[in-house]
């Protein structure tokens, strides 16, 4: 057997931040909708039965600083909501998984394979009208470096965690 | 009932009673107040409608126990050494789980279980959520074939050196102790350490003490005013003195003692493969330690403990069980005031060898832009509060202020200065601490997971942080230069990658 031990280029090595990411299923946006309208649906329900048993409250100074707080959370909410969905992307490469998400800042996991404990597959309700599904992966790192991935095609969920299932059990 | 589980099968009939009473109580859980308010509220004429409702409510959640009995199927794929389990009714899901990485089986049985006559069966992989991967109805004999089967493939190896080390720990007695730490190092750990700790826990007693003295105060009812003057007169800037003072005392005192109690007799024996250490005034704790299962190894050292020649050392080893958070601690092994020689023999035996530090890595000065401006809206916050509680003589507090800028100040100089990332090919070293000065040593192929981060205004000047998930927890450095963390996370994924080392 030949030995070598070459000294390692540090800028040869295949680079994470070049890697072209895909981003999620453009469906998923709408399940972000429909989630967004009932959080939004609850806290009206909310406001609406504190000012209906307040009286103190039924007055038009209360319901014009209700109502101005409800749109800014509501406009801030769909905003951001929907803008972090376009910022999420995922890459799987030959050896790793990596995810990348966050508004204010990019945050990317990167997860080898031979590292990965177990996998899950989650269909939210809503995310099966559109045919999506969840991927939470697991590492012995802890819940700080477990990745869910939502608004995945259903089909390409399923064949991403074959493939992680298939490497895990490789590596024996 | 086949005893093979090849093709996907449901859990034990009665199971749907299991499952009923989960969602009852996760139903009661979650609903309670509003239960509690409509029975309180109700006139006595609506009885029969807070009945139907419940009955409602029962047959509701009987319908969602069946279907969730309906929809949770397990079976072992044979060919794949998998095991497969789907559930949920409206949210599906679906979770495989290599049966090498399966590290415990657990079948537990609650009362309403025992009542039914089946058991549950808990799956633990070193990934999180124990509670995702348990069958909640199983017969006994089903219970304990699958579990065999399922540890069949994975476990063998640990059972095999856990027997392994109890005979070793037979033999302990007849070797020589590597490290033995003497009583008067126990005194210099005891006054040199763990002074934050202790003042926050002081702190924590002083106040509630204060606030139960003038709670009592309040109930013999004695004006409250006078007693707050009082206070107020009596810790005048002299008496605070003698306060600080005495709080040192107490500190050291308290440290000592917790040193002794913690750490009497601390013996570490050389074994063949792994250390076994004893220790404990009152209760003399054993513990095994196995160099492979240690992920992060650090030694600390303060002003005091430098001047007196001694340092703490840590070795965490992996948490298997995320459910059990409370246990991590447990899996902390401390050596308290070793010398550097001794700590040299320790890092050998644990890491092969003395951890060179590689190229170093210094936080960027917008590290202490961040940490300034975060003190001072701390400061503010409390100002603001202090406002509202209308706080009289607010002048009293002005010195204060500036102990407080003082301390962080210093906290925030120092902890810039210490803080450097070195790696080089065999180990990540990070040191930090303003104090405490901290050496975390990680080998790279330990690492379980990479995640970088970077503020979008962080991005024209090129730096971001970076977290090394471990076994053992996590390992942050904030503020680095980004291209040279990129290049180190591209150089860590090669090597976790391409390494065929077990990292436990």
């Amino acid at each position: 057997m030949e030995f070598t031990n070459e000294t390692i280029d540090l800028d040869l090595l295949p680079k994470f931040e070049e890697v072209h990411f895909s981003s999620l299923h453009k469906d998923y946006v709408k399940v972000v909708y429909i989630n967004i309208a009932i959080v939004l649906l609850i806290i009206a329900i909310g406001i609406g039965a504190l000012i209906y048993f307040n009286e103190e409250m039924q007055q038009s100074l209360a319901y014009s600083i209700f109502g101005i707080s409800y749109m800014v959370f509501a406009l801030v909410l769909f905003f951001s909501s929907v803008a972090s969905v376009k910022r999420r992307a995922y890459a799987v490469r030959e050896k790793d998984i990596l995810y990348k998400r966050g508004l204010l800042s990019t945050t990317t996991t990167m997860m080898p394979f031979n590292r990965i404990q177990h996998v899950a597959m989650h269909e939210g309700a809503f995310s099966r009208i559109y045919n999506l599904a969840q991927i939470q992966i697991y590492t012995a790192g802890g819940s700080t470096s477990d990745v869910k991935i939502s608004g995945i095609e259903k089909e390409k969920a399923e064949s991403i965690k074959e493939l992680l299932m298939q490497k895990i059990q490789n590596q024996i | 009932m086949g005893l093979d589980f090849k093709t996907p099968q449901r859990q034990s009939v009665t199971g749907i009673i299991i499952m009923f009473a989960d969602t009852f109580q996760g139903l009661i859980r979650a609903l309670w107040a509003p239960i509690l308010v409509v029975l309180f509220r109700m006139k006595s004429e609506n009885y029969l409608l807070i009945a139907l409702g419940f009955l409602a409510l029962v047959v509701l959640t009987l319908v969602i126990g069946y279907l969730k009995y309906r929809n949770f199927t397990f079976f072992l794929d044979e060919e794949k050494q998998e095991f497969v389990l789907s559930k949920g009714i409206i949210n599906k899901s679906k979770i495989n789980i290599q049966l090498s990485k399966i590290q415990q089986v657990n079948i537990n049985q609650s009362i309403i279980q025992k009542i039914i006559g089946v058991y549950s069966l808990d799956i633990d992989t070193a990934g999180s959520d124990k509670k995702e991967i348990s069958i909640r109805a199983i017969d006994q004999s089903l219970a304990l074939i699958l579990k065999e089967r399922l540890l069949d493939y994975g476990d063998k190896e640990e059972a095999v050196s856990e027997e392994k080390s109890k005979i070793i720990s037979d033999n302990i007695s007849n070797t020589k102790p590597f490290i033995k730490i003497s009583y008067a190092t126990l005194f210099k750990v005891g006054i040199t350490s763990n002074y934050g700790r202790t003042i926050a826990l002081l702190i924590t007693f002083a106040i509630t003490l204060y606030q139960s003295f003038k709670d009592a105060i309040s109930t013999f009812e004695i004006d409250e005013t006078t007693v707050d003057s009082a206070f107020e007169k009596s810790a005048g800037y002299f008496s605070v003195g003698i306060l600080v003072a005495g709080l040192l005392f107490l500190v050291l005192l308290i440290n000592i003692i917790r040193t002794f109690i913690k750490h009497f007799d601390f013996e570490m024996i050389k074994q063949k493969q792994s250390l076994a250490i004893t220790s404990g005034l009152f209760a003399k704790k054993n513990t095994l330690l196995n160099p492979d299962k240690v992920q992060i190894t650090s030694y600390s050292q303060n002003y005091f403990q430098k001047k007196l020649k001694i340092l703490d050392m840590n070795m965490k080893q992996a948490s298997s069980n995320e459910a059990k958070e409370e246990q991590k601690k447990s899996n902390v092994i401390e050596v308290p005031g070793c010398n550097s020689y001794e700590r040299d023999e320790i890092l050998k035996l644990i890491l092969g060898k003395i951890p060179e530090k590689g190229t170093p890595i210094r936080p960027n000065f917008r590290y202490l832009i961040s940490r300034i401006f975060s003190a001072i809206v701390f400061l503010g916050i409390i100002f603001t509060v202090l406002n509202f509680s209308e706080v009289e003589n607010i002048t009293f507090y002005i010195p204060l202020i500036f102990v407080y800028l003082g301390l962080v100040s210093s906290v925030i100089y120092f902890g810039f200065k210490n803080n450097r990332l070195y790696s080089n090919e065999d180990f990540v070293i990070l040191k930090h601490g303003a104090w405490d000065v901290e050496h975390e040593i990680i080998e790279p192929y330990k690492i379980q997971a990479i995640t970088t981060r970077q503020y979008f205004w962080h991005k024209g000047a090129d730096v971001g942080h970076l977290t090394l998930h471990t076994a053992a927890g996590d390992v942050h450095f904030k503020f680095g230069d980004f291209t040279k963390i990129k290049q180190l996370v591209n150089y860590w994924l090669y090597q976790v990658e391409t390494s065929k080392q077990n990292w436990m």
